[in-house]
């Protein structure tokens, strides 16, 4: 018997007890969905969540005050001994293949304009801001390049933000106040939505500078560094470094290059979504027994069969080979049946619920088929194992 | 070179620590081409007979010759080879896989022997045409009467060209009409060169044989041939 | 055939093959434990983080400056800088509320420690005598900060476990000098090792004179108030009070956010909670695998069984009388399954107690129960079929074997 025969011989068989097969198979149909389903899930969080981080390019390296030897939240942000100065962001565009840098302060405060109130985030931010992250403008221009060491009060809206004061007017050239300040609006931009948490248009955006004094500190909050693409990101983390110690007289600053953050989060996720396509797993050891149970069954039951095909002259091997490829073929079609519903279910989630982020996880939707196949293996090795054991004359005595 | 020699061939089975002696001592001699008929009463040791002439069961004690090789020297794969070439098998309750059709069960062991499917269906049709029931091909063992399914188990068990046919009662489930029918149909085959060892309690049968042995205990205590007789 | 006899009857059923029950039963037990197990884990995960969360003291508020419509967990809050500064003077201010019991206030930086030759980068926190209070530290040696005057930027410091360890290898650090930053400073005393907490590794901390620190960082404002309430029920009414108060020194604007530890912990309780429920779910999947697999061969066995089902309608059984052997033998499957999922599970769990001593693994009630019911709920329902199916043979043909 080849391998073809093979199958359409324990089509054949498993046909003739539909209801029972259908079970069986469902049994590992409802695992491989599970699978599917919650690895999707994990998939769907993974890509969304690198979604948000790598929106403002993957070329870009933040440098934070202080030290900290493990990534997270880096003690710099608590203040530090030396604080990182505009001065700093200044002469980090000399470094070798730096395109850009953008000094960032972040915090809170009371707004007013339009005759409305509201507390909101504030970023103090350099020019080069709009162009480093892609922001686009909606109306009139980003901060203008002015002195960095004392630029003009001047301010740029988040859409949110423009919202609430001025609703549909156009603020452009509307004074506004700033933790009492007086600032100028010359701009309003995109909507560009939350980021991890952050609503990036519930902001104003003001000189960096202006933001120090706003807040009475030294220091900025971090400074982004954009560099070029085609330059490997250790090389201008070298150059970087140069020039904080060259500056600083030593290294007291962190340095997180996006890949690293990427990479740690990717692991992170990967982790999440491994441990849910286990959980999904109990249900295929389930179905697994199921399997076990089913084919025991069917070896009992066709004693009288697995007699007569030793009669007839097949080996233990043969037999062994009949009820195995039943096994396996029960789980394959069960996994593939849990496959095609598991995929349907996403796509349909994905249609109906745009917002719910899911992605089928092509390794692990491979892995389920695998490992349903597998199951069906282990599960079929013992009830065949008996089968091929049986004694053809004990079994053609069996009635 | 007889075909078949068994010598102080004995089987025993152990039955709740007590030997059960199913064969004892038997010494039989069967050339190519005989017609034999085993006769005796129940729990005789016919059955036993028949299955360790078709290489089902192994004896306890003694030797079997099949052609002049001891059988005992055979592997498990060599002896199920063997069936499958030279020995086909009828029983009394015909053995058919009803979820499969009259010539699917006929082509089971082409299949087994791992014959290609238009070779299959051609000789499964031969074979069925051949006990009569070429119309009947498509049909399963449910629709089938009882002579029909004994004639499909023949169809079966001639369809790889076996040089020994063993029957175990094959009309014990039958009326007698049909009954007569099958041993028709394998006194032909008989006649064509085929060895055929019948076991029966039907009388009439078992005398048609040109041999007749008959059982008792284990023991082979008649054994009659018709040109002696 | 009373309830007793229909039992008997349908467990004889079961045992007679008894591999293919053991099966039945196993599928069961592996949904339930996996119940048990998945939620004992979510629930040991959420009273980790929350008594994580209570060990920063009990009935706490914490004060930072700033303050966005979006109140919540997001970055806005945990960095972030507001125009006006929390200042020593509004913590002396918000003790004058009957519902604040302490106030310790907080300034957190990073500097450099050395000591004969080590040096070491660490934390500095700057903070007042009440904080060993509020946090409940234990002291390993020495004293902790001296209760005086906010405003005194007295040269003493306390060290962190691992501090202690790195830099005094063996000597006894109280009394010793120690440069930080810029500074000198003695070592007053040594924390017992605290473990990780939520806010910071305490025993990789040195703390200071809350002035010392902002003289040391060069901060001029507060990084964190940490309140004490006077108990429980006070708790809301400090909060409104520390708003109030604040809001009148920083003239009229409230620009300070307040957080209480209750409303934190109410956050991750009903983070966790949803985690629990959800692994709760996925592992009730399971059981749904193993209630189909008891109708499958539980439908095996009514064809096998077609005869003696015959037989039985032709002694007069009625239909209900055989649906009620077959879905009889169904509950006996699930019950038993469940019955040895919850072995299996609190074994499993026994094990898992050895290896994380630490941790609290117990599964909730309402998982235990919902797991046992959800099986029972199981067995029964995909009982139904195949015991229907069994009622409808018709007796002669049954007895057919047909
Ligand atoms: N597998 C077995 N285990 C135990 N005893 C057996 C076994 N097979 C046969 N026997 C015993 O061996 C003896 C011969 O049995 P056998 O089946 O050969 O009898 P038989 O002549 O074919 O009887 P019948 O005419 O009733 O078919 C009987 O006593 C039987 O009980
Ligand atoms: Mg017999």
């Amino acid at each position: 018997m080849n391998g073809r025969e093979l199958v359409r011989f324990a089509t054949h068989s498993a046909l003739s007890h539909r209801l029972r097969s259908v079970l069986t198979a469902l049994g590992i149909g409802i695992g491989v969905t599970a699978v599917v389903l919650l690895t999707s899930m994990g998939e769907g969080l993974h890509r969304y969540v690198l979604e948000q981080f790598t929106q403002f390019g993957t070329n870009i390296i933040g440098i934070n005050p202080g030290r900290s030897t493990t990534f997270g939240a880096s003690t710099g942000i608590f203040g530090s001994v030396r604080p990182l100065t505009i001065d700093d962001a200044e002469a980090l565009k000399r470094v070798p293949f730096v395109l850009n840098t953008v000094p960032v302060v972040q915090g809170t405060a009371s707004v007013e304009g339009g005759g409305r109130e509201r507390s909101t985030n504030i970023s103090g931010v350099g020019p080069e801001f709009q162009t480093a992250f892609d922001f686009r403008v909606a109306l009139g221009t980003f901060l203008p390049a002015d002195d960095p060491r004392a630029p003009r009060p001047l301010a740029v809206l988040g859409a949110k933000m423009r919202h609430e004061l001025y609703g549909e007017r156009s603020p452009l050239g509307e004074l506004l106040r700033v933790g009492g300040e007086r600032y100028r609006v010359i701009g309003v931009m995109e909507p560009k939505g939350q980021v991890l948490g952050f609503d990036l248009d519930d902001t104003v955006y003001i000189p960096a500078a202006r933001a120090l004094e706003l807040y009475n500190r030294q220091g900025l909050f971090e400074i982004d560094v954009l560099y070029d693409k085609a330059v490997p990101a250790d090389e201008v983390v070298a150059g970087i470094e140069r020039m904080i110690i060259a500056r600083h007289g030593g290294l007291d600053v962190t340095i997180t290059t996006q890949q690293q953050m990427l990479d740690v989060l990717g692991s992170v996720l990967d982790i999440v979504t491994f441990a849910v396509a286990a959980l999904g797993g109990i249900s295929l050891l389930v179905g697994g027994v199921g399997i076990f149970t089913i084919m025991t069954i069917a070896v009992r039951e066709r004693t009288a069969e697995i007699g007569l095909l030793r009669a007839i002259g097949a080996g233990r091997a043969q037999i062994r080979a009949i009820f195995l490829g039943e096994s396996i073929l029960l789980a394959g079609i069960g996994g593939a049946g849990g496959l095609l519903v598991g995929g349907l279910t996403v796509v349909l989630l994905g249609v109906a619920v745009p917002a719910l982020p899911v992605g089928i996880a092509l390794p692990y939707v491979v892995a389920a088929e695998a490992v349903a196949v597998l199951i069906g293996l282990a599960a079929g090795v013992v009830p065949a194992q008996r089968a091929a054991a049986l004694d053809p004359v004990e079994a053609l005595r069996a009635e | 070179m007889a075909m078949i020699r068994l010598e102080a061939l004995g089987r025993t089975f152990e039955v709740g620590g007590q030997q059960v002696r199913a064969l004892d001592q038997v010494d039989l001699t069967i050339e190519a081409g005989e017609y034999l008929s085993i006769m005796g009463p129940s729990g005789s040791g016919k059955s036993t007979l028949l299955n360790v002439l078709g290489l089902l069961d192994t004896p306890s004690v003694g030797a079997y010759w099949l052609d002049g090789v001891n059988t005992s020297t055979m592997g498990d794969d060599q002896l199920a080879a063997t069936r499958q070439a030279q020995i086909g098998f009828v029983f009394q309750s015909f053995h058919l896989v009803p979820r499969m059709t009259a010539a699917e069960n006929v082509e089971l062991p082409m299949l087994l022997a791992g014959i290609g499917g238009a070779e299959r269906r051609e000789r499964a049709h031969r074979s069925l045409a051949g006990v009569g029931l070429a119309d009947r091909a498509d049909h399963r063992p449910a629709q089938l009467s009882g002579g029909e399914r004994q004639r499909v188990a023949i169809a079966r068990a001639i369809v790889m060209q076996p040089r020994l046919l063993l029957a175990d009662e094959p009309t014990g489930n039958l009326d007698t009409g049909s009954g007569a029918e099958i041993v028709r149909i394998m006194e032909t085959l008989n006649e064509r060169g085929l060895t055929l060892i019948v076991v029966t309690h039907d009388l009439q049968i078992g005398e048609r044989a040109r041999r007749r042995l008959r059982l008792r205990d284990g023991r082979v205590v008649e054994d009659l041939r018709a040109a002696q007789a | 055939m009373t309830f007793g006899d229909c039992t008997r009857v349908a467990a004889g059923a079961l045992l007679r093959y008894p591999l293919r029950t053991a099966m039945m039963l196993l599928a069961t037990a592996i949904g339930v434990a996996a119940v048990l197990v998945l939620t004992a884990l979510g629930e040991a995960a959420r009273s980790f983080v929350t008594d994580e969360f209570r060990a920063l003291g009990t009935h706490l508020l914490v004060v930072l400056p700033g303050k966005t419509e979006t109140t919540g967990m997001g970055p806005g809050l945990m960095a972030g800088e507001s125009p006006r500064d929390l200042t020593l003077d509004d913590a002396r201010a918000v003790l004058r509320s009957r519902a604040v019991a302490r106030v310790a206030p907080l300034v957190v930086g990073a500097a450099t420690v050395s000591f004969g030759g080590l040096e070491r980068d660490i934390t500095v926190m700057g903070t007042t005598a009440a904080m060993v209070e509020i946090r409940q530290w234990r002291m390993a040696t020495g004293e902790f900060l001296r209760d005086q005057d906010w405003d005194r930027a007295s040269p003493e410091c306390v060290l962190g476990d691992t501090l202690r360890r790195e830099l005094f290898a063996g000597l006894q650090p109280v009394g010793h000098w120690l440069r930080v930053g810029d500074r000198r400073c003695r070592v007053a005393g040594v924390l017992a090792p605290q473990g990780m907490s939520i806010m910071a590794n305490v025993d990789e901390l040195v703390l200071m004179p809350v002035a010392a620190a902002q003289q040391l960082l060069n901060v001029p404002g507060l990084f964190r108030l940490l309140i004490q309430a006077t108990g429980r029920e006070t708790v809301a009414g400090a909060q409104r009070d520390v708003v109030r108060i604040l809001k009148e020194r920083h003239r009229g604007q409230e620009d300070v956010t307040v957080i209480t530890q209750d409303a934190v912990l109410t956050t991750f309780d009903g983070i966790f909670g949803a985690l629990t429920a959800a692994l709760a779910g996925i592992a009730a999947v399971s059981l749904v695998v193993a209630g189909v697999l008891i109708m499958n061969v539980m439908l095996v066995a009514v064809s096998q069984r077609t005869a003696e089902i015959g037989l039985l309608k032709a002694l007069g059984a009625s239909r209900r009388q055989v649906t009620r052997l077959f879905l009889t033998e169904a509950m006996i499957l699930a019950a038993c399954g469940a019955l040895a999922g919850l072995v299996l599970g609190y074994a499993a769990l026994v094990l898992m107690r050895a290896l994380y001593p630490d941790l609290a693994f117990e599964p909730p009630g309402w998982a235990l129960a919902g797991a046992c019911l959800v099986a029972l709920g199981c067995g029964v329902g995909f009982g139904i079929l195949p015991a229907r199916r069994a009622a409808r043979l018709d007796p002669i043909a049954a007895l057919a074997g047909r």
